[in-house]
Formats: structure tokens, sequence, C-alpha cells
């Protein structure tokens, strides 16, 4: 029998039952967008809260008790250490209950889950982050941990873009990134206001404009599905082999843990074996699907 | 090996009522194992196979997860089942379906919900004389009188049953039994002819070989699978009563201050079942009647090298628009190569 091999995975500390997750409290609220918040936690059990670890791109299910449960990426880096983050939309019935919460109100967290950005593969590559609206909270964390372990990488390219300036995410983020001189940020809207001093355009474009070059580069891509498909042939005319391009899928996902069975793409558990995965390899999938 | 007259099952039964919570088929409504009443053994008689798979046993159509408590924070309580269930006349194909679902809540995360009542459950197999026109088990390498998947074998052999252990647990349960007799070679003789002679009644069969290699070439094959799932009315009824379907939904309810997290039997035939916010990769329905079959014939075995199918024929059975998983599979468009 072929198990696929996850025991190196960081996992969820609570080995009794899986299913139960652990109570944390929220410390803050950032209002990202009109629909896009991100909450500060922490674990409230002082015990579990030192012990978790996790690695950028794992993902984790939030519950709003009594509500439900829903799937995101933590969208801070494991390099900071004070508290976790998670930046969601309004768009369903969790989101919605989730935006109605409070600093000091208590949600369910279990995880984290999936794999992770292919950490030791990135190592001593030239960087390009690609991001497209709330694309941005899995790369973010990435991003946070290049940042921190700076010395070993080398050229980082961050390409972000929303459609207009009042939708782009975490932009504390993009101002500390812009400073940064060791990182090449590029900011971008589909649209401009009277007083957007930046880039108009779309995210592929002004890719193809920047045109990082593919030498020894790793292009990580996260956004909104036509984003992905528009930034790929991109990438592939900028010469990125598919190896070379990175992405996170996302699926209907409930228990995270490759058991209920509804985020396969073919014989792939988005939830268990991604949700990373590079265009290599999805391009093997069953395809018409992801 | 064991044997006892059918008359005195109902003694034996009794004696494991004291230990366990005794479940067998009863046809009272849906056929399927319920709760013994203590006496009735008629099932012998009329007995073919459960409406509903032994699956619920272990995996209910719908449980509770914990119960969410409120006060100065939350608290979440679980109530972990640990009934001692033996459910009795399994059938080998419902059998080893439960060894197919073991799979996936073993893997990686062990699901202490479904594995805490099977390690707490026993399973009494009650080898098949009569197997239906919709079996095709034996395509599957299942035998229909056989099993290495319960704990105990039952297997008619006229007036009396041939029992037979399997497990170290079965072996447990005999020793703890009385009023069994001393099989012959005789019986044994007997009970072999038999269960050869229903082995031949298992007529109807697929061809299972390189069934992977057969299904993906068709995958991207629209047209083909829009005919298939032409006549499938999503009604979900193949999957729920599928014996090794165990795909499911967790949701939270709350009324009037008590909330609990309950999960339920979901199913890939509905459109909401992979429904995100803004897409789902499958709303139209033959991606789901090709999931469906391409889940049990070509995804599951590429994990785990095992069909997710026993053959035991329910899908056929009780669908309402006659969809036949063993016709789908016999007009594969690359059939040529079979
Ligand atoms: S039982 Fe028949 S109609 Fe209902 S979902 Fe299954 S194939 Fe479709
Ligand atoms: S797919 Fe049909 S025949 Fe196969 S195990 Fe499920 S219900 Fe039985
Ligand atoms: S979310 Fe349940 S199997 Fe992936």
């Amino acid at each position: 029998m072929v198990v696929r091999d996850i025991s190196q995975r960081k996992r969820f500390l609570n080995s009794g039952n899986v299913y139960l997750p652990h109570i944390a409290v929220i410390e803050k609220i950032i209002e990202e967008t009109p629909t896009i918040r991100t909450f500060h936690f922490n674990i409230k059990d002082d015990k579990v809260r030192e012990q978790f670890t996790f690695e950028s791109g794992q993902f984790a299910e939030y519950s709003v008790f009594g509500v439900g449960e829903a799937p995101f990426c933590i969208s801070s880096s494991p390099t900071r250490k004070d508290h976790l983050e998670v930046a969601f939309q309004k768009v369903g019935r969790v989101t919605n209950a989730m935006n109605r919460l409070a600093v000091g109100d208590e949600i369910g967290f279990r995880g984290p889950y999936g794999n992770t950005f292919p950490m030791d593969y990135l190592k001593g590559k030239n960087l390009v982050f690609v991001a497209g609206g709330i694309g941005m909270a899995p790369l973010r964390s990435l991003i946070w941990n290049v940042i921190d372990n700076r010395a070993k990488y080398e050229k980082v390219t961050i390409i972000y873009g929303a459609r207009s300036p009042d939708l782009l995410c975490f932009k504390y983020d993009l101002t500390d990134w812009q400073k940064d001189s060791s990182l090449n940020t590029v900011v971008t809207v589909d649209r401009g206001t009277p007083d957007w001093k930046g880039n108009v355009g779309f995210v592929p474009a002004v890719l193809e404009k920047t045109a990082p070059s593919a030498n020894n580069t790793v292009a990580v891509v996260c956004g909104p599905p036509i984003m992905i498909r528009f930034t790929f042939p991109v990438l592939d005319k900028l010469g990125f082999k598919p190896e070379q391009m990175i992405t996170t899928l996302e699926k209907r996902m409930k228990c995270g843990i490759g058991k209920c069975g509804r985020c396969n793409i073919g014989d792939v558990f988005v939830c268990r074996d991604g949700p990373v995965f590079s265009y290599a390899e999805i391009k093997g999938l069953a395809s018409s699907e992801y | 090996m064991k044997k006892i007259k059918k008359s005195d099952l109902n003694k034996l039964l009794s004696q494991w009522q004291q230990k366990y919570s005794v479940f067998a088929p009863s046809n009272h409504g849906v056929v399927k194992m319920t709760a013994w009443d203590g006496k009735d053994t008629t099932f012998l008689d009329w007995y073919r196979n459960t409406v509903v798979p032994p699956k619920n046993n272990f995996l209910p159509g719908m449980e509770k997860m914990f119960d969410i408590k409120k006060d100065a924070g939350y608290k979440l309580e679980v109530t972990a089942d640990d009934t001692k269930q033996l459910i009795f006349g399994v059938r080998p194909c419902d059998a080893r379906a439960l060894a197919l679902i073991d799979v996936n809540f073993k893997d990686g995360y062990e699901d202490t919900y479904y594995l805490n009542r099977r390690k707490n459950g026993l399973l009494v197999g009650l080898g098949c004389t009569s197997p239906c026109a919709s079996c095709f088990c034996t395509s599957l390498n299942i035998h229909p009188a056989e099993s290495q998947d319960v704990d105990v074998m039952f297997n008619d052999i006229g007036e009396e049953l041939l029992i037979a252990e399997v497990t170290d647990k079965g072996k447990e349960l005999l020793a703890a039994s009385s009023g069994l007799s001393d099989a012959t070679a005789a019986d044994e003789a007997k009970a072999k002819e038999a269960k050869e002679a229903t082995f031949k009644k298992v007529t109807r069969k697929i061809n299972t070989g390189e069934i992977k290699e057969r299904l993906m070439p068709s995958f991207e094959n629209e047209e083909y699978w829009k005919n298939v799932a032409a006549k499938c009315v999503s009604c979900g009824i193949c999957t729920f009563l599928c014996p090794t379907c165990y795909c499911f939904d967790i949701n939270d309810e709350q009324s009037k201050g008590e909330a609990a997290r309950f999960r339920n039997w979901d199913c890939c035939s509905f459109a909401v079942y992979t429904k995100m916010p803004m897409e789902n990769p499958r709303e139209e329905k033959w991606r789901r009647v090709r999931q469906k079959v391409n889940h049990k014939y070509n995804f599951f075995p590429m994990i785990y090298e095992q069909i997710a199918c026993t053959g035991c024929g329910r899908c056929i059975r009780q669908c309402p628009v006659n969809w036949d998983i063993t016709q789908v599979l016999s007009t594969l468009p690359e059939k040529a190569k079979a």
C-alpha cells in the first residue's frame, strides 16, 4: 500500500482527536479593504501556544463556534512568533460571522495543515513574488520569512496588484517593503484614482514590463485563478520553466486532512498534498478541474 | 471449526447480547443492521443483503463530534461512543468495504470517531447463498461466501451454520461462547460445495484489468461523460448506500444557546459539494459523475492500489433511473484496448 508520507510535516499538536480545534483569542483586527480583514490571534492554552509551529504555505481550519469552519492560510511568518495572523474576505456564511467578531472574541483553530513552500529549493535563488488581491495572504508569510533570512536568497522582486487602490491588502507591509532597498517592490492597480501615484496596469502586464530574469529564479504566484492563468504564460515568455513557477491552489475544504473527500484534483488532495504546487505538477493533474 | 443449529442461533446471539450491542438484519422499514430484538432470526430465510450498508454502524449518517459550551469562554466536549457493537450477518462485500474505509481513516491523520467504533466493533460474517443479479463482487476479487475482513465467518450448510474464526478477536469471541459443537469433515465438505455453488451464481462481470489505464484516456472525453451522466438525477442514493463511500461534511448547529458540531455523509453527486464562493470545479453534472466513477476505479487505486468498489450492486439496485456502473465501465471509449 502506498501512503503519502506526511510524517515530516508540521502537524496538529492535539494527536488525539484531530477534529477538535484549539481555542484562540483575537488580539487585533485590521480592516484591509471594505471586505477583507486580518485577525492577529493567539492560541489560548499556554502549553499549546508555546509548542505550536508551522511553515510558510500551510493553512488551518478556523471556527466561528455555532456557525462553522473555513480554511485559510496562515498569513504571518513562522519567523515572527508574537502572534498568528489570518486574512479573510467576507464572502460566505463563516466569513460573514468572522467579520462580526471583535477583539477578545474566541475562535477555533486547528492546523497547521498541508504542505509548505519549498524553502530548501528557494534557498540561493532569485525570487519573484507575484500576487493579486487577497492572494498576498499566503505569499506574505513567505515574503516575511525571506526578509527575516535575507542573506539566504538572491534578488527579490515583489509584484502586487489589486483592482483599485482601496482594494490593496497589507498596505503597511507594502510601505515597509518599498522602503527596503534589498527588495524591488512594484505595486499596481487595474484602475487608478486621482490621488494614486503608483503603477496602473494588470499584474501579468506589469510582470512582463518588470521582466525579471529567469536565470536561477523561482516565481511564486498567488491570486485569483484568472490572474494565475494569465501570469503563467508571461513567465513562460520570460523563460521560466514549469518547475520554476509555484502557486497555491484553492478548493472547497472541510476536514483539511484528506478525509472528507471534496478537495481532490484527480488523485491529489489539495488539503493534504497541497496547497503549494509547481506548475510542472499542476500540468500533470486532471487538468480541467484545477 | 464449529457449528450451530440454525434454530439455536437466537441462543447464541442472546449470549453475545450480554456483552455486546448486537445488530442483525431487520426488514422493519428499510433493510439494515438494526439493534437485535432478542429473538428474531427469521432473517436467515429472507436476507440477501441490507439496503443500508453496515458502514452506517461505524460512520453514521449523522454524528455529533462535540458539544460547544460557553460560559466565560468556549469549551468543547466530546462524548466518545464506546459502544461495543457486534454486527451479525455482514456480507463479504460489505466487510471488505469497511476495510477500504479503514484505509482512508487511518492514512496520515487518524480519524478517532470512526476508528474507535471499529476498534470496539466485531464483525460476524454470513456467506451469501443467493446473490442478486446486480452483484458483481467476484470481479473485484471478493468471494460471496468467504471473507478475511470479518472476525468470525458463518456459512449456511442446510440445517446448521458452519462457524470459522478469522481474527484473534473472533477466536476470543468463540472461546467464550457456549452451545457450539465441533464441525465434522463432512460439514466442511458441505460448506465448500455450497460456497462454490454461490460463487457460480454471481453472473454479472466487469473487466477490472488495467482499469486505471483504461479510464485515464477517457478523462477529458466530455462527450462520453455527458452521455454517461445524462440520466442521473444527482439524488445521491448511490453514494449514501454505497458501503465504500465515506465522504462527509462538517456543520455546526445552534439553537437556544446550545451548539454542537456534527458530521454527516456527503456526496460528490451534489453540486454544493465542491462549491466555493466564487467558483465551482464540478458545477456540471458530467464532471461529478466522472469524479464518482474515477474516484472508485482510478484515483483511489492510484493512491492505495485497491479499487474502492466491492461490487455489492447497491448502486445498481437502488438507483431510481437505472444508472449502472457496470455498464459504464464496460462501455468505456477505450474498450477496444480491454
Ligand atoms: S442513484 Fe442514480 S440518479 Fe441518484 S445520484 Fe446515483 S446514479 Fe445518479
Ligand atoms: S460503487 Fe456500487 S457496487 Fe461498488 S461498492 Fe459502491 S454501491 Fe457497491
Ligand atoms: S478538505 Fe477534506 S479531503 Fe481535503
